[in-house]
Formats: C-alpha cells, sequence, structure tokens
C-alpha cells in the first residue's frame, strides 16, 4: 500500500512509527541479534585461528634461512608452535576471554596497542570513503533517475557498474598512475608528507585521525596535506561503493518521482530541479543506511587491498604485514577486532531497520 | 524542455563541485608547506623498505631492526666510515690478555642520553641479558663462544672465552648482538616494548630518538652524550620513512620527498633511476651472496641414491659449475646491482679469492667443451637429469627469472636437463634439507669476517644440513678462527675457499652490491657504504 502526503510532508513508503504493543517483541528480537554477535565472532576466530597454522609458523618464516634444521626445531619447541593444535587453540581463547590479545610475534607489540594504533587510521579511511560514496552515489543516482532510460542514465549505470565491479587494488593502481605518476597533482602513498606526521603525531592526546587532529589544532597547511593524501584512497575505496548507491538512488528517486504527491507537484508548477533535490531524494535515502551495514563488511575488506597500495598505515596494512610473517597473535587480534566492527554495525544496522520499517517481523 | 534544463543544471553543478573539491584541494597543497627546503640545518630523510621487528637487541636478528639500532646504541667496537675493521668505540682498549680472556677497558664518564651512567655493568648486563633471554628471533646464538662476563671495575670488562684466541670476537662485538643497553632501563629476563625503549631514553648512539611510529616514521636528533668511534654527525636531525611497497620509495625518492632511498629497490627501478638528473646513485660493496646448494645425499649420484657415486657426483656439480655465466645473470636479471661472485667470501673481505674463476669455465665464462669433458671422463649419462628448486617470495622477486636463466644456461647444451620449480618459503625451508637436491639460498653476513661466509657453510654440521663432511676443511675453518698472526689467517681462509671450490658444497652466483639513491644535494652517501655494511645516517648532510 501506498502512502501519499502532501507536497512537504512526505512519509518513507516504508517508515512507520512501531506500534507499542509491540515492544516486548522488538526487545526479544534486539536480544537475539545481539547474542548472534558471540558465535559469528566465535567462528571467525576459530577458523582464523586453524588456518594460520596451515600456512606454518613464524619461526620458520624469519630464521629458516639460517638455522640448522634441529636450532629450528628447538626455537619452534621453546615457542610452543609444536604443541598439540587444540592446547594452543583453548589456550587462545582463554586469553581472548580475560581481553588478553597477546604480542605480535614479529615485531613484538601488544595487540591492542596495534589496534588503537592503526585503528584510527583506518576508521579514517572507512569515513573518507563513506564521504566519497554519498557524494557521488547521492547526486549520480538522482541525476540517472532524472534521466531515466536516456544517455546520462546509460553512462551513469555502467559507471556504477564499473565502480563495484572494479577490484579496488586496481582502481587505486589505475588513480595513483593518472593522478600521481602523470599528472603528478596527488601523492601516492601514505597518510601525510613526513613532516606534517610528525606534527600531527607530536600533538597533546592525538585522535589518529589526521585530518581531525589538523582541525582541532588549527594547523590549515597540515589539513590540506592530509586531505591530498586521503584523495586517492578514499576514490579508490568509496567508487566501490558509491556504485552501489547511485543504482540504489536510482532506483528509489525513479519510484518516488512517479508518485502521485511529486505529480501533484509538477502540476503546481514546482520546479524539477526542486523536486528532484527536495521531495525525491529523502525517501531515496532511506534504504542508503540499511545497505551501509551491508556496505562496512565490504569495505573492511576493500581496506585492506587500499591500505596496502596506497602504504595507508592503518589496520589492513598491517593485516598484509602480518599474514606475510605469519604472524599468529597480530592476524588473530586485528582479525577479531574486524569480525566485532561487522557484527556490531550489522546488528546496529538490523536495529535501524527494525525502527524504520514495520515489515522486518521481530 | 523544461525538465531537460533542469537536469543538465544538476548534472553541471554536481560535475562543478566536484571539479571545485578537487581544485581546492590542489591548490591548497601548493600553499602547503611540503618541507625538504633544502638547506644546511634540513634534516636528512631516508626511506627504506626494510621493517624493525624490535629496538631490543635481545630481540631482532634482521637488517632492519639493526639499522635503526646503529643510529641509537653504542658499541664497544665499532667500524669507521669506509672501513670493515673494528675500531675503539666505547673502548679506549680491546684485546686478548690471555687466550680464552678478552679484556676491553671502557673510556670514564660516560653516558647515556637520559644522564644514567654508562660503565661496565650496563656492558655486563647487556651480554648477560642476551645470553639468558636467548629470544627465538634474536642474535644471542652469535655470543657461542662467551662461557662468561666479569666487570672487575667500572670501566673494565673481561669476556671469558670457550675457544681460545678467537679473531671473529672483535668483529662480534660490531654485530647485531653487540649493542649496549641501559641496565637501569631494559629489564634483565625479558623484552623491552620499543615505547618504553623510546620513553626511557635509553640511546648512547650517536642519535637520541625523538618520535617513534614503528615501521611508519621515526625522527632522531644528534645525541650531545655520545662519544664514541662515529663523532658528531654531520646533521642535527634525521628521519627514517618506512615503505612497504618499493615502487612507493623509488617514486617519492624521485620527487624529492625524500632525500635517500636504501633498501630495497629493484633492478629495474635502479637502473631507471639512474637515468634522472636529479638523482645519484650509489654502490658499494654488498655482503649478500647468492648461492646453489647441492644435496650430497640426495643429488644426482649423491650418497643415498639408487646410483650413488661420488665421482660422478662430483662431476655434476663441476659441470654445472663450467656452465653458469654469473655475468649473464649478472646484467640481464639484475642489471648489474649484483656482481658475478667467484668464491664463496665476497670481495672486499679479508682473505677473499677467486677460485671458481680458476678452477671452471675460462676467464670466469662458461665453458661447455670443458663441462663436457668432466662428464664424459667420469662416465656420467647426458643429459644428466638435476631437479632444481628456487622460492619466490624470500630472496627476492627477481629470483624466478635468475633460475629459469640457470636452467636455460645448464641445458643450453644438451648437458643437463633441468626440472625446475619453486616453493614458498616456509615449506621450502621444511624441504630443502630433505627434498631438494639442488636449491637455492642467499646469506647476509652477521658480521664483516671471512669466517661468516665459511664456518656455516663448510664446518661439519653446518646450517645448511647438505651432507657435505670434509674433516680437512673443518679442521682448517677451527683453526684460522684462533689464529693470532693475520697474515697466517688470510692464506688459510684462501686456502680454504680453494678447497671448498675443489668439492663444490654450494656454487655460488652473485654478489649483492649495497645501492643507495640520493637527491643530487646529499653529501657523503659513498662514505657509509662499505664492506661493514652498516648504514650511518651520522655521515649524511645537505
Amino acid at each position: 500500500m501506498t502512502i501519499t502526503s502532501p507536497p512537504g510532508q512526505e512519509t518513507s513508503p516504508i517508515a512507520a512509527p512501531r506500534a507499542k504493543n509491540q515492544g516486548g517483541g522488538f526487545l526479544r528480537y534486539l536480544i537475539t541479534r545481539f547474542l548472534l554477535i558471540i558465535p559469528t565472532v566465535f567462528i571467525l576466530i576459530t577458523v582464523v585461528f586453524f588456518l594460520m597454522r596451515v600456512t606454518g609458523d613464524p619461526i620458520t618464516a624469519a630464521m629458516g634461512g639460517r638455522l640448522t634444521p634441529d636450532q629450528l626445531a628447538a626455537r619452534i619447541h621453546e615457542a610452543g608452535y609444536d604443541r598439540p593444535l587444540l592446547i594452543q587453540y583453548f589456550e587462545y581463547l582463554g586469553q581472548v576471554f580475560t581481553g588478553d590479545l597477546g604480542r605480535t610475534l614479529s615485531d613484538n607489540r601488544a595487540v591492542t596497542e596495534v589496534l588503537s594504533t592503526y585503528g584510527a587510521a583506518t576508521l579514517e579511511l572507512a569515513i573518507n570513503a563513506v564521504i566519497v560514496a554519498l557524494l557521488v552515489g547521492i547526486p549520480l543516482g538522482l541525476v540517472a533517475a532524472k534521466f531515466r532510460d536516456r544517455y546520462p542514465d546509460a553512462i551513469l549505470r555502467i559507471l556504477a557498474i564499473l565502480g563495484y565491479a572494479t577490484p579496488v587494488f586496481f582502481a587505486g593502481l589505475v588513480l595513483k598512475l593518472i593522478f600521481g605518476v602523470w599528472l603528478g597533482w596527488l601523492p601516492i602513498s601514505g597518510r601525510a608528507d613526513w613532516q606534517t606526521e610528525l606534527e600531527l603525531t607530536g600533538l597533546q592526546n592525538p585522535s589518529g585521525i589526521y585530518w581531525l587532529d589538523a582541525l582541532r589544532s588549527g594547523n590549515m597547511p597540515a589539513f590540506w596535506n592530509v586531505t591530498e593524501h586521503a584523495l586517492l584512497p578514499a576514490l579508490a575505496l568509496g567508487l566501490l561503493t558509491g556504485g552501489v548507491f547511485l543504482r540504489l538512488v536510482r532506483t528509489n528517486a525513479i519510484g518516488t518521482l512517479g508518485r502521485e504527491y511529486v505529480e501533484a507537484g509538477r502540476s503546481r508548477g514546482v520546479s524539477e530541479f526542486r523536486l528532484t533535490t527536495k521531495h525525491a531524494y529523502r525517501p531515496a535515502l532511506i534504504p542508503i543506511i540499511t545497505v551501509m551495514g551491508l556496505q562496512i563488511a565490504m569495505l573492511l575488506g576493500g581496506a585492506v587491498l587500499t591500505e596496502t597500495t596506497f602504504e595507508w598505515s592503518g589496520l589492513g596494512f598491517k593485516l598484509a604485514e602480518y599474514l606475510t610473517a605469519r604472524d599468529f597473535v597480530a592476524v588473530q587480534g586485528i582479525v577479531v577486532l574486524l569480525a566485532i566492527i561487522v557484527a556490531v554495525t550489522n546488528f546496529i544496522v538490523d536495529v535501524l531497520a527494525a525502527l524504520i520499517d514495520p515489515r522486518v517481523r521481530y | 524542455m523544461t525538465r531537460t534544463k533542469n537536469g543538465l543544471r544538476l548534472a553541471a553543478a554536481v560535475v562543478g563541485i566536484s571539479a571545485l573539491a578537487l581544485t581546492g584541494c590542489t591548490s591548497a597543497a601548493e600553499d602547503s608547506n611540503s618541507g625538504g627546503s633544502g638547506d644546511s640545518s634540513a634534516p636528512i630523510t631516508l626511506g627504506t623498505t626494510d621493517k624493525v621487528t624490535s629496538l631490543d637487541p635481545a630481540g631482532s636478528y634482521d637488517n632492519g631492526s639493526f639499522m635503526v639500532m646503529n643510529q641509537i646504541f653504542p658499541f664497544l667496537l665499532n667500524s669507521e666510515p669506509g672501513s670493515p675493521e673494528p675500531s675503539m668505540s666505547l673502548a679506549e682498549s680491546a684485546e686478548f690478555t690471555a687466550p680464552t680472556e678478552y679484556t676491553v677497558k671502557l673510556k670514564s664518564g660516560l653516558k647515556w642520553a637520559n644522564g644514567h651512567d654508562l660503565d661496565s655493568k650496563d656492558v655486563k648486563f647487556t651480554f648477560d641479558r642476551q645470553l639468558k633471554i636467548a629470544d627465538p628471533n634474536g642474535p644471542s646464538s652469535l655470543l657461542g663462544n662467551v662461557d662468561s662476563i666479569e666487570a672487575p671495575d667500572a670501566t673494565t670488562v673481561v669476556f671469558k672465552l670457550k675457544v681460545a684466541n678467537d679473531q671473529t670476537f672483535p668483529q662480534v662485538l660490531t654485530s647485531p648482538v653487540g649493542p649496549i643497553v641501559d641496565d637501569e632501563v631494559f629489564p634483565a629476563d625479558k623484552l623491552l616494548d620499543d615505547q618504553k625503549i623510546v620513553e626511557g631514553k635509553a640511546f648512547g648512539g650517536q642519535y637520541v630518538i625523538d618520535s617513534y611510529n614503528k615501521n611508519n616514521l621515526i625522527s632522531f636528533s644528534a645525541n650531545d652524550a655520545y662519544a664514541g668511534v662515529l663523532g658528531k654527525p654531520a646533521n642535527s636531525k634525521a628521519a627514517i620513512k618506512y615503505y612497504a611497497d618499493a615502487n612507493n620509495l623509488k617514486l617519492e625518492v624521485q620527487e624529492g620527498k625524500i632525500d635517500v632511498a636504501w633498501r630495497s629497490l629493484t633492478p629495474t627501478d635502479i637502473e631507471d633511476l639512474g637515468q634522472d638528473e636529479n638523482l645519484t646513485v650509489h654502490k658499494g660493496p654488498g655482503g649478500e651472496l647468492r648461492y646453489i646448494v647441492f644435496n650430497f645425499d640426495t643429488m644426482p649420484f649423491g650418497a643415498k641414491t639408487a646410483d650413488a657415486d661420488e665421482a660422478k657426483s662430483l662431476a655434476v656439480r663441476q659441470a654445472a659449475a663450467h656452465l653458469v655465466d654469473r655475468e649473464a645473470i649478472a646484467k640481464n636479471v639484475y642489471k648489474d646491482t649484483y656482481t658475478p661472485a667467484y668464491s664463496f667470501v665476497p670481495q672486499g673481505f679479508t682473505g677473499a679469492a677467486e677460485p671458481l674463476k680458476d678452477l671452471y669455465g675460462t676467464d670466469g665464462k662458461p665453458d661447455a667443451a670443458k663441462a663436457k669433458k668432466v662428464l664424459e671422463d667420469a662416465g656420467v649419462k647426458t643429459p644428466v637429469k638435476l631437479a632444481l628448486q628456487y622460492n619466490p617470495d624470500h630472496y627476492g622477486p627477481n629470483s624466478g627469472d635468475e633460475y629459469a636463466l640457470v636452467e636455460k644456461q645448464l641445458e643450453a647444451d644438451g648437458l643437463f636437463d633441468v626440472d625446475l620449480k619453486s616453493t614458498e618459503w616456509v615449506t621450502y625451508q621444511k624441504q630443502r634439507v630433505t627434498d631438494y637436491p639442488a636449491y637455492q639460498l642467499g646469506w647476509f653476513p652477521d658480521y664483516s669476517d671471512a669466517d661468516n661466509y665459511l664456518s656455516p657453510f663448510f664446518a661439519k654440521d653446518n646450517f645448511l644440513s647438505n651432507n657435505y663432511d670434509n674433516p680437512e676443511v673443518d679442521k682448517l675453518i677451527a683453526d684460522q678462527r684462533g689464529m693470532t698472526d693475520a697474515g697466517e689467517r688470510t692464506a688459510a681462509i684462501e686456502k680454504l675457499q680453494t678447497m671448498v671450490a675443489e668439492d663444490l658444497s654450494t656454487l655460488p652466483l652473485l654478489q649483492g652490491a649495497q645501492v643507495a639513491v640520493s637527491g643530487k644535494d646529499v653529501k657523503d652517501v659513498d662514505k657509509t657504504l662499505d664492506a661493514s655494511f652498516k648504514f650511518r645516517l651520522g655521515v649524511l648532510s645537505k
């Protein structure tokens, strides 16, 4: 059933206030969804634990080329990697449940320190990418809807498909090549020039999100430096999600533009531009909230490749490094955190979806 | 019509905003202070792909960590720029006071950057700690000849050794096990976190660390308390920027964002950067050695094969030595960033000779006729089937090309039929001892002494575990370590190389060069590219 409203007071076709008598059901739904996080994370920890052991041990990876087999075996024994896997597994689980993620094997750091140091960079990249995705997806989605089944629409749909079908590392390399190497407009690696990094990391209580730290300290040259470093990685990762948003907005905007209240607006002489930008876009944005949750996992997966391509020192970048070093402890710690982020984000999205969409049963 | 106009207006607005945003960022970037003013007080920035494992000398044994340690920790003995030989650094004197006693007298009044006293207590603590922790990733194995350490007074340290007159011991004190640490900051029985080292200002080298962002960016300033052989740095500040991808390292040195790129640019990148008029490519002697290992049990005619025959097995190794064209590999694969290695001890080391040049091929070039004759004389049917293994992920991305060329060279005259395969590193390390008849390995020295290229490879029960055993070689290796007469020891090292060249337990192919690329305004890079293989930021200036 379609809900119609006078122009300017439209209601989303899928948004409706939650009925009061469903409070108990909603709470049960909340608890069930929340509890689902635990097995999700647990399964992931288990899979990563055993998969990492298949690839070999870190001692051999680091020292194999310099030790006799006996020396190597002795060191592996000292480190305890030759004990039964199940014993190692339960030991690790015990550690995790007490909140101790251990120390990295390849560079002797507390995993919690690694997570806090590099997590901010990944968060910054994710925020930048979402901004790009929204800036690309929403206006271009509206343009595509406006020119439905005409050339601009066709071109934009092709671009959208390219956006989310192109592997993020390939997009990154192409962007680096064009804007960094050929044109020389933008930096191709790092989060800032090293002088700027020194300034920002030297601040009192830095957040680790560089543009935020630059703004907080009123350091505009640093802000611009950080921004130009952030552009290419944000584009590479943002276009991935931007393509999805573009198609989503287009589909929903087409639906909205055909509604009675929009037609009524047209008949009253409201301009097409105003109809599109004011009346059609709001309802078209609602599905983005739900899709955003689903995109988080894709964003984090893409972040690993983007960070590696652009030397963006975040969790993804470190994860790739630790994987190469067969650093079980570090990889497990990072994956646990990423799993929790994805699970919690999906939980929040489920809750939001349940709140705004009466068709979600709880 | 109106709709179309409005739509176009909307599209134009979107494009316009995007363009403005980009332009704004770009022009803002032009205004930003990107540093690198080029004046003499500007800090020196070095870029590298070598990672730091740990700043704690007991917890790491790799080039990346040692490079930083060389800037921030003091050594009893250290090599001056341009020389691989140990000189007195914290030490005032260091000598054998008895066959198994090496006594070091420290300079008096030494201090750490944090104001703590630096005396014999720190030195004894340092080496006792290495032996006690014996971390799997650490270098404590280099102290294998140390029985105990005594500190009879504040400026005297006595190392009691197990083997008498160990002539490599002074070099050991300059090696990754040699950095002295502050006993008031470091714990005696466990590793210390990098950040705690920085917070404790436990520095006694040329520099102190001002800010430490591990494997991303480290900034240094001169340590006024340093009293070692390297003296005051030529620059007051320096920084190391870390890269994961050599391409980014290359581009940043090209754009002048860093002053020096050091380890590890690809041969193609180095060749490319050599064409850039704003840059200088510096090359120095390298200690890296790339070689083929023969397993004496499993190679063709090896001791545990069905048709075991020692003479035929030797002929196969000799034929391979006659056929490899090292110059072609160095030129075509490595763009001359490596040089042909005709010995087991790289050129630049005391006692290095080139016996393989005399014994095999002709003037260092391959000689198929000689290879054919040696096989015929031994009664070996050709082509000899040889399984050759290499590793694609540990010794650089060019290993595949290198070994494809070796395969081609061995097969060129129909004398060999090579079965070339590759395995990833961890599996490779497990299988090399048992499964591979002939395989690739590489070596980087622990310290700059020829012995470090002989003992680990050719002494009995060496790390290769390739079942090579020559009692004469074994004895001479042990003897030369204790020869106090330098001339006698050099002669023994030369003789050893010839003996091993006749046995061909391994087949050296290439010797690496140290390569650094710098901006034209950077001075004295060449000074630090010596056979000590220590990169010293303190010699560089702009």
